[in-house]
């Protein structure tokens, strides 16, 4: 699984830690440290609160665009 | 979302490693079957099982913390340190009391006895205690280098 550089950056331009974010989502610091790492794959729910902390969408996060995946408009 | 307990990761880890484990358990009390039907027999009943159980919870028990899914998401203010000191000194004090007590009971058997059970369960309950320390030391310094 691929880095998820989106979150960190997100995460990086609220100022928070990834301890911050975990204490905020109610999960341990190493979770959070495996979902940038791309190591671990979060639930819909933990999505979800990832997002409402960050102020982003699950679009704006999670979403993977693939390289022969037609560009979507809007 | 909820702060007690371990969180989703942890879990789905922690259920991955009872399942190894659970198997581990029975192809080991398998094997012990197969060696007592052979003829070998290392340890008596019901040492040879207790010992095989306790290999189990010590695995179970070292690969979790090892994974870090042993504590979940807790407030600063929790200090597991202390917490297992003060279970661990009374627990090391009664059983030594008990041996003691046993012993000069004259329970512990009339003659000398070529059983080892006693002993390689004592030596292993020390050393899975050096082995969780161990994992717990690596797993913090892991932890630091990751932040």
């Amino acid at each position: 699984m691929a880095k998820n550089l989106k979150l960190k950056a997100a995460r990086a331009a609220k100022d928070m830690s990834q301890k911050d974010l975990a204490e905020a989502v109610g999960v341990t610091r190493q979770t959070i440290n495996a979902i940038e790492n791309g190591d671990y794959n979060p639930t819909i729910n933990l999505c979800i609160a990832i997002c409402k902390v960050l102020g982003k969408t699950l679009n704006d996060l999670f979403w993977e665009e693939d390289q022969h995946e037609p560009k979507r408009i809007g | 979302m909820s702060r007690k307990g371990l969180d989703e990761r942890q879990l789905q880890i922690r259920n991955s490693i009872g399942n190894q484990t659970f198997l581990l358990l029975l192809y080991l009390l398998m094997f012990d079957v197969v060696l007592y039907g052979m003829g070998v027999k290392w340890a008596s009943y019901p040492a040879n099982v207790l010992m095989i159980l306790a290999l189990g919870a010590g695995i179970y028990v070292i690969r979790l913390i090892a994974a870090g899914a042993f504590v979940g998401p807790s407030p600063k203010t929790q200090k597991p340190l202390l917490k297992v000191s003060l279970t661990l000194i009374p627990a090391i004090l009664a059983a030594a009391a008990i041996l003691v007590i046993a012993k000069n009971a004259g329970m512990a058997g009339s003659g000398p006895s070529e059983d080892i059970s006693a002993p390689v369960m004592f030596v292993g309950a020390g050393l899975a205690l050096l082995v969780a320390a161990a994992t717990f030391v690596i797993g913090k310094r892991r932890s630091k280098d990751e932040e």
